[in-house]
């Protein structure tokens, strides 16, 4: 595709997205796909159904069937939503869970402050949830405890956790994949300042890097789904320092900066054998079932 | 003292000594005793009881003090001593890297009676080498390198405690006129009869310190400051005394002119001041600038290097033992001193679940303690007590030294078991090899010798060779363990 038509093509969708807005707004009771043809006939049709299903994605379009015909309505996300259709128990439950904006509130919570009993709270809580007004959202913090929110709110990482969970699951994994790419990135600027050469005092310092080059780095490499802090990547190298592969000092503007390290030592003599590392070491004797003349462990590391 | 040292100290003797004095040690590193409870408690006869004391009292590994009867003597092993007998071979390899093989001789025949005379040493030595030599040169050249081993202070003067310090390491008078005619079958009195030298284990000590300090560094940063930081021990002992936990000051231009001299590590001279520089700037505080004057000088601090590598050592033990996310941990533990659980999960990124199963582990271990703190103003809030956890340095070294025990006990007693089952095979080798060793030695060779060779046949050389690496790669844990023993001890000894 040469850039001119990619260039069109992006300008066909910001107009047809400014088109549909225009017309929905028009018309409060909703628009069909047939107005749509008519009114912005110049927009190829692939265009525009792209535009609508990512209208609808955002919450900016709402659906609905009327007479087995398909409409879209305009919501105006600045307009707060008014609870239609409901009595004042849901008015004010509702009330209570936007106070508490996108760090949520507990069930006993609602209760305490809304002075309904159990039974009358979890209906009210079920209808407005069937609506789409609230949504219920676990917290990481206490694995069982549900938080209520608005529907349309981003929680906050306090209760998500951030970005190292995925549906309140601690994501160890990613976790561990980035702590090898750090270490890698310091690793390989230790090792490119030892190329470049120049006098020793030189090399260690260019083996320094801020946490921002890591985030860089990260960043770039693209294995994230999600968009990672600066003060993420912190954390994560963090842990790498506590793995005694790099260590941490301050500059003059008080960052931190890392830097790729080795060991003094290798594992030490004892943990080099079966018995050092043995979960059964308590148990292991001279009579008896365990023992150092029989023992497997012993066999398989004798035969290696 | 353990039980489970016990074992290993039992083990050891055997090995070198047998039954009698096995049995001898055992009792008296139970309890200091008389010879006459030896001679009870062990059911051993009298005699014997005595032999094996002298054995044992010869090799420094028991002593003896007057009762308080004041009759009878009380025998005491020498615990250490029994178990400096495992670190022999790193005596003897250190000796022939720093002189040569026949120094590495006399070292050897002092390391296997325990303690001689310097005309007895190179007797001895000279039986050895004297193949294809001109006697009386060899004898006048081991006596020098005897002489220098001396000097070099390896070996030293068995004490009486009426002897002057300076006494412990004057030279012996060796007549080698007298020795030779020993040596040609006469009899005569040795000139130097009755002075009994023995090795002396605190200057292999400090070699095998220097030496684990540099491979440490070297390791650490590179081989430049390996080399630096060996010159500057080297030039640590000009004015310290060896076990010092912070060195006097070494002028640092002292270091570089030996460096310029042995013209080594060009690298190294060239950046010198950096690589000073690098080493006094890494946090571990091996060595501190304490004075500007020419050029500045440097404490080595030796108390500070074996605290940072006996962390590591037991970091490492953690890792091994568990996994990367205990030593993390672990780790974490060490560099906040106290520190609550929440905290712990949230710096380690490990999962809660995880996270709390390996501080279950590590406490379980010992590795961790807890360390309860209840709110001092209970009127505050809920009466909520903190929970704290703390490592406790001086337990963890006790019970991996009760590991390295252990797993020594077990080594050694898989090895002997190993050589137990296969003795038929063994000695059957060892008697074919005497046996064609002596043929060759009476100018026989070809068919008659490979006749007896072929007695062996090949599935059992197979079987021969399996069992001789599993031997040798035994010993060789036994030596790593000993090295672990080695970090340890250096680092209570500074403590
Ligand atoms: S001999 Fe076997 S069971 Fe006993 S401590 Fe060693 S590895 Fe464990």
């Amino acid at each position: 595709m040469s850039k001119s038509e990619s260039e069109s093509r992006e300008n066909n969708e910001i107009e047809s997205e400014n088109r549909i807005l225009e017309l929905a707004k028009s018309k409060p009771n909703g628009i069909s796909n047939n107005d749509i043809k008519t009114e912005i006939s110049n927009i190829p049709p692939e265009v525009w159904t792209k535009t609508v299903n990512k209208l609808l994605k955002t919450g900016v379009l709402e659906l609905f069937k009327d007479k087995g015909v398909l409409l879209y309505k305009y919501k105006d996300p600045s307009k707060k939503t008014e609870v239609k259709g409901s009595d004042n128990e849901e008015k004010i439950v509702y009330k209570i869970i936007e106070e508490a904006g996108n760090k949520g509130i507990w069930i006993r919570d609602i209760r305490f402050k809304s002075n309904l009993n159990m039974t009358q709270l979890n209906k009210v809580l079920k209808s407005l949830e069937t609506k789409k007004f609230i949504k219920a959202v676990k917290s990481v913090a206490a694995s069982k405890k549900k938080v209520y929110m608005l529907y349309n709110l981003e929680p906050d990482s306090s209760v998500t956790g951030g970005a190292w969970y995925q549906d309140q699951d601690f994501e160890s994994e990613f976790v561990d994949i980035l702590n090898q790419q750090c270490f890698r990135f310091l690793e390989g600027k230790r090792e490119s300042a030892i190329k470049l050469g120049g006098g020793p005092l030189m090399c260690r310092n260019r083996s320094y890097v801020t946490t921002t080059d890591v985030h860089k780095f990260i960043s770039e490499l693209g294995i994230s789904k999600v968009q990672l802090s600066v003060d993420d990547i912190e954390s994560i190298l963090y842990t790498v320092v506590l793995d005694n592969k790099a260590e941490r000092t301050v500059n003059s503007n008080g960052e931190y900066l890392y830097r790729a390290i080795k060991p003094f030592l290798d594992p030490p003599g004892v943990v080099r054998t079966t018995c050092g590392i043995c979960p059964i070491v308590d148990r292991c004797g001279d009579s008896g079932l365990i023992n150092p003349k029989s023992c497997k462990y012993l066999t398989s590391w004798l035969n290696d | 003292m353990s039980a489970q040292q016990g074992l290993v100290v039992r083990l050891i003797l055997l090995e070198r000594f047998g039954d009698i004095v096995a049995n001898v040690g055992e009792i008296i590193f139970q309890n200091p005793n008389s010879l006459y409870h030896i001679a009870k408690s062990t059911k051993v006869p009298l005699g014997k009881v005595k032999e094996a004391l002298s054995i044992l009292i010869k090799h420094n590994l028991a002593s003896f003090k007057l009762n308080v009867d004041g009759i009878t003597a009380v025998y005491t092993l020498n615990i250490k001593n029994v178990f400096l007998m495992l670190r022999f071979p790193k005596f003897i390899n250190l000796i022939k890297t720093k002189f040569d093989e026949e120094v590495e001789i006399l070292v050897e025949e002092i390391l296997l009676k325990g303690c001689l005379t310097g005309s007895e040493v190179i007797l001895k030595a000279t039986a050895r080498l004297q193949e294809n030599k001109n006697i009386s040169v060899l004898i006048q050249q081991l006596k020098d390198k005897f002489a220098s081993l001396v000097t070099a202070k390896y070996v030293i003067k068995l004490s009486t405690p009426t002897m002057k310090e300076e006494d412990l390491f004057a030279l012996p008078n060796i007549d080698l006129k007298k020795l030779l005619i020993v040596l040609n079958g006469g009899s005569e009195t040795l000139s130097d009869a009755g002075v009994y030298w023995t090795i002396n284990f605190d200057r292999f000590h400090q070699d095998l310190r220097d030496q684990l300090i540099v491979n440490a560094v070297t390791n650490k940063f590179d081989e430049n400051i390996g080399e630096l930081m060996r010159i500057l021990l080297q030039q640590m002992y000009v004015r310290t005394a060896p076990w010092v936990p912070s060195s006097n000051p070494v002028p640092i231009l002292e270091v570089k002119e030996i460096l310029k001299k042995r013209n080594t590590h060009s690298q190294l001279i060239t950046h010198f001041e950096q690589y000073v520089n690098i080493l006094e700037q890494d946090s571990t505080g091996i060595i501190r600038k304490v004075g500007e004057a020419s050029g500045g000088s440097y404490q080595i601090e030796m108390k500070h290097i074996f605290n940072q590598l006996v962390w590591e050592t037991i970091e490492h033990i953690v890792n091994e033992k568990f996994d990367s996310k205990a030593s993390r941990i672990f780790r974490l533990v060490r560099s906040r001193h106290y520190i609550e659980p929440e905290q712990i999960q949230n710096l380690v990124m490990i999962p809660a679940k995880e996270a709390k199963r390996i501080l279950y582990q590590l406490l379980e271990e010992n590795f961790l303690v807890v360390n309860e703190l209840k709110r001092s103003a209970p009127n505050l809030g809920p009466n909520k007590s903190f929970t704290l956890f703390h490592i406790r340095l001086d337990q963890i070294i006790r019970n991996i030294m009760e590991l390295c025990y252990k797993s020594l006990y077990n080594i050694m007693t898989r090895r002997q078991h190993e050589k137990y089952l296969n003795k038929r095979l063994i000695d059957k080798k060892q008697r074919v090899d005497t046996i064609t060793h002596g043929m060759r030695v009476q100018g026989i060779s070809g068919d008659p010798v490979l006749d007896i060779e072929e007695m062996i046949t090949p599935p059992e050389t197979e079987i021969l060779n399996r069992i001789g690496k599993m031997l040798q790669k035994l010993s060789l844990t036994e030596l790593q363990i000993d090295d672990t023993m080695f970090s340890l001890e250096m680092y209570l000894m500074y403590d």
